[in-house]
């Protein structure tokens, strides 16, 4: 340790040396006494400087330590908020289920649509039928066309007989009045037949149009159904990529803050360093008080030694042994 | 439910490293800032595994470990020091007062973890 030599001849107790002997023996115990005091002197404030470094080191550090793990909170709070993507996941199965729900109204309006063409085509059917009726309406009046021939020829025939003949000719009439009937009556068959068969073929017509815009309406149904759904797969799959991205990136800065903390360690370490030391100047500062030069060569001599088994790191070891320290090694286990 | 590690440490930086990767694994911890407040932790809360530093104010880490020893309920409690120290001289007084595994600082969290869980399965 470099000592800076001062001679305080103000100090009565140097002066009242150096006259009462004048020897050069005296005046250097003096001399070395009062090195002694002068560095005992300076020590303890080089004490509470390094106290005050490593104070102020200190609490700025866990101040900083305590930040960063309120940052760490909120991360893994808002980690857990947003869940791991299982919510964007439901999204988009919930987008699926619409997709085969809306699937399903698709199919019950074609179903609704193959039900009405099943009942046109049984219209259709009705059709032929009413072909038939048409068909014996004619034959009714062919009936009585022919009938009324022979109402006629009956009436010729009473004629020829004469008086005789008189009371055929009466029913030869009403056979005539009945043809007619039965013809008009064939004729009315037959034209409200082809009443109906106009308003079935109407019908026909009708549900033909119906029909094709009813295709055009569920194709486009399906087509918009299909292009909200794909609209609401890709916004939900966004937001998914999105949040696994946000996920992510959070998980990054954690991890970054984390490792940060781990470095922060450092201040444990410098901290005992520090410690030491000035727990050790404190010391030999209190053995030094009242100790002549030899004597305070000695206690540091000691106080060397005893220094050692403070240290609780291996670079305070080695710097001791004026080794250059090397790396601090980091997380060796040992299991017992 | 949870296991329940006891934390002892005078540093509060490293309290919190320690403490943020033993919550992150899922692990309870309790605190405490030297062996005296870490004893007074002991008070019949089930506590499955100990993390003690060596060098502390008040109790060091050596003297809070031989105390849990003594413990009619924690004596069997699997004890990790995690401390500066790295002399083998210190080691083995710990080896001898009880402790099942000496972790020197500066640690790195999934180091303490790994061992924290072989200890706490075991």
């Amino acid at each position: 340790m470099l000592a800076v030599v001062v001679m305080d001849l103000s100090d009565p107790s140097v002066v009242d040396i150096l006259e009462t002997t004048g020897s050069f023996e005296a005046r250097n115990a003096a001399l070395q006494r009062s090195n002694v005091d002068g560095v005992c002197s300076l020590l303890p404030i080089w004490s509470r400087q390094v106290e005050t470094s490593r104070r102020q080191t200190e609490d700025a550090i866990v101040a900083l330590t305590e930040r960063f793990s309120q940052i760490v909170q909120r991360i893994d709070a808002a980690l857990n908020t947003s869940g791991t993507g299982s919510q964007q996941n439901d999204a988009h199965a919930e987008a699926q289920r619409s997709r085969k729900d809306l699937a399903l109204v698709v199919d019950a309006l074609k179903a609704i649509q193959l039900s009405r063409n099943e009942l046109v085509g049984q219209i259709r059917t009705l059709s032929n039928y009413t072909a038939e009726l048409h068909k014996m309406a004619t034959e009714v009046d062919l009936i009585g066309f022919r009938t009324n021939i022979l109402s006629l020829n009956a009436a010729i025939e009473a004629a020829h007989a004469g008086e005789s003949g008189k009371g055929f000719a009466v029913v030869a009439t009403e056979v005539r009045a009945l043809s007619n009937a039965a013809r008009d009556t064939g004729k009315q068959i037959s034209k409200k037949v082809g009443l109906i068969n106009d308003a079935l073929a109407q019908i026909g017509r009708t549900n033909e149009e119906v029909a094709a815009r009813d295709d055009q309406a569920v194709q486009a149904s399906d087509e918009r159904i299909r292009a909200v759904i794909g609209r609401f797969e890709s916004s939900t799959a966004a937001m998914a990529a999105a949040a696994r991205q946000s996920h992510q990136q959070s998980n990054a800065i954690k991890a970054e803050i984390c490792e940060s903390l781990v470095q922060l360690q450092f201040q444990d370490r410098v901290g005992q360093i520090l410690a030491q030391v000035v727990g050790s100047m404190n010391e030999l500062t209190d053995k030094a008080a009242n100790s002549t030069a030899d004597e305070a060569a000695q206690l540091a001599r000691d106080h060397a030694d005893q220094m050692v088994s403070s240290y609780t790191t291996e670079e305070q070891k080695l710097n001791h042994q004026g080794i250059e320290t090397t790396e601090v090694e980091q997380s060796a286990v040992t299991f017992f | 439910m949870a296991k329940r590690i006891l934390l002892v440490d005078d540093s509060a930086s490293v309290r919190t490293v320690a403490g943020i990767a033993l919550r992150g694994a899922g692990y309870e911890v309790v605190e405490a800032s030297n062996g005296q407040e870490g004893l007074s932790q002991l008070n019949g809360e089930r506590i499955h595994l100990i993390i003690s530093d060596v060098n502390m104010p008040v109790l060091d880490g050596i003297g809070f470990l031989k105390e849990v020893k003594k413990h009619p309920n924690y004596k069997f409690t699997p004890v990790i020091m995690l401390t500066t120290e790295a002399g083998e001289d210190k080691k083995q007084e710990g080896r001898a007062a009880g402790a099942k595994a000496w972790i020197t600082k500066p640690f790195q969290p999934a180091v303490m973890l790994d061992a924290v869980s072989k200890l706490v399965m075991a």
